[in-house]
């Protein structure tokens, strides 16, 4: 084998790396989030409203003495609210340097996606929401929606969540 | 005729810029030079008596030099200028004059067309030709089965968040991911209502042609040959597009794939 080709199938398998992703579960569809961007998972926990907050704003907790602001998830994809169960979670992320919580049905499991399993997403409908969604990928025939938090919230909304 | 008069500003800097640089660098060395001579002339100046003797002041030295360095400087200058200036030239020259003054008003946008693939060369334009048709909450439609990717019974719906109302979602089927369109919702949007909506049972996904757009579907009804004259084909350009012609026979539209598939790639629906 050629140096070149040497380089090149380096490249080619550097390119391909291998990402791990949380996955969790809303309405019956299960979506990922980087790994990197994880601090932590928590069982359901009382949410301390805050008045005037906005509404994709459900509250905030106490995480071992720091205030956490959390998200109503289902409320950012459009979704219908639900009932809270016994398998909804509060996952503890960081993303635009700021630490919030999301709340979700359930956390299934962390599985490993290469980059070339990751499909891009339909360019259809220019709803906001649609922005979420940093591709798709087949995990042994379910689809696996990823999803690129940083975008969760729009600039001002992120600046806004830093003042509750 | 935009990118010549860019590139007759792009030509305006650098010219611009190629005069001012060299001016100030022929100033500093003119500067430099003159006062390294003033300070030689002042080295050999002998400073005597004023009444013993006479000073004698050498009268002062012309710069043949400095002119012939500023002469020098504004023939470089000229050639450099007359260089772009024949670039430009011939730049202008190889646009066309119809081009150069055809301008396009500035604030109009260019009119989204539909893919446009002549009938003429559409296979199910000439001779006889099978359709199937499928039946879509009482509505039937008919599709070229040459231009019929595939049908698959309905299996799990994956709902993708942001998407048009009549985007169901995406649905797995082996390695392919076919984005399923709710037919009755993209062809009857100003019918669907809930009670619509929960009278349908769709149970099949038409494919179209080789694209990953699928169109959901009740039931399948059956495939018919056609001769050309059984159909009445769209003969007006731009409107209803997604629609190839309607069979007179059974009353009902047969749809032009490639036209649909265009409209859906562009999230557009039959109100477009």
């Amino acid at each position: 084998m050629s140096d070149l080709t040497k380089q090149s199938a380096k490249k080619n398998a550097a390119a391909d790396i291998v990402l791990q992703w949380v996955t969790f579960k809303l309405q019956e569809e299960t979506y990922g989030i980087n790994v990197m961007q994880v601090q932590e998972v928590l069982r359901y926990t009382e949410i301390a409203p805050v008045p005037g907050s906005p509404d994709y704003v459900l509250g905030i907790i106490n995480l071992r003495g720091n205030v956490v602001t959390v998200i109503d998830t289902r409320s950012r994809f459009g979704l219908e609210p639900a009932e809270v169960t016994d398998n909804s979670r509060i996952v503890i992320i960081e993303a635009e340097k700021q630490v919030i919580g999301i709340l979700v049905d359930s956390v299934a499991e962390v599985v490993y996606l290469k980059s070339s399993e990751i499909d891009t997403a339909p360019n259809v409908g220019t709803d906001e929401s649609a922005r979420f969604i940093q591709g798709v990928s087949n995990r042994e025939g379910e689809l696996l929606i990823l999803v690129d938090l940083n975008k969760l919230l729009s600039d001002e909304e992120w600046d806004e969540i830093t003042s509750i | 005729m935009s990118n010549l008069i860019a590139s007759q500003k792009v030509m305006k800097h650098y010219l611009s810029a190629l005069l001012t640089e060299d001016a100030e660098a022929d100033a500093v060395v003119q500067e430099e030079q003159k006062k390294q001579q003033l300070n030689a002339l002042l080295a050999q100046a002998v400073v005597s008596a004023p009444e013993e003797k006479k000073v004698e002041v050498k009268p002062p030295v012309v710069l043949p030099t400095a002119v012939a360095t500023e002469t020098d400087a504004l023939a470089t200058l000229k050639a450099k200028f007359a260089a772009a200036e024949q670039s430009q030239h011939l730049q202008q020259r190889d646009v066309p004059v119809a081009e150069r003054l055809t301008l396009a008003p500035p604030n109009e946008t260019p009119k989204p067309s539909i893919a446009a693939v002549s009938p003429v060369e559409k296979d199910y334009r000439q001779g006889k030709f099978q359709a199937l048709f499928f039946d879509v909450a009482g509505l039937k439609v008919a599709v070229p089965l040459k231009e019929l990717g595939g049908i698959h019974q309905i299996a799990k719906i994956n709902s993708l968040i942001g998407k048009p109302d009549w985007f169901k979602g995406v649905m797995l089927y082996r390695e392919q991911k076919i984005n399923i369109v709710d037919t009755a919702r993209w062809v009857m949007p100003e019918k669907y209502d809930e009670d619509f909506q929960q009278k349908l049972n769709y149970q099949y996904v038409i494919m179209l042609g080789n694209s990953n757009w699928g169109l959901c579907c009740e039931t399948l009804v059956n495939t018919f040959v056609l001769e050309q004259d059984d159909v009445k084909w769209r003969e007006a350009e731009g409107k209803r597009p997604w629609m190839a012609g309607l069979i007179k026979k059974h009353m009902c539209v047969l749809l032009d794939v490639d036209a649909m598939i265009d409209l859906l790639n562009r999230g557009l629906d039959i109100s477009a």
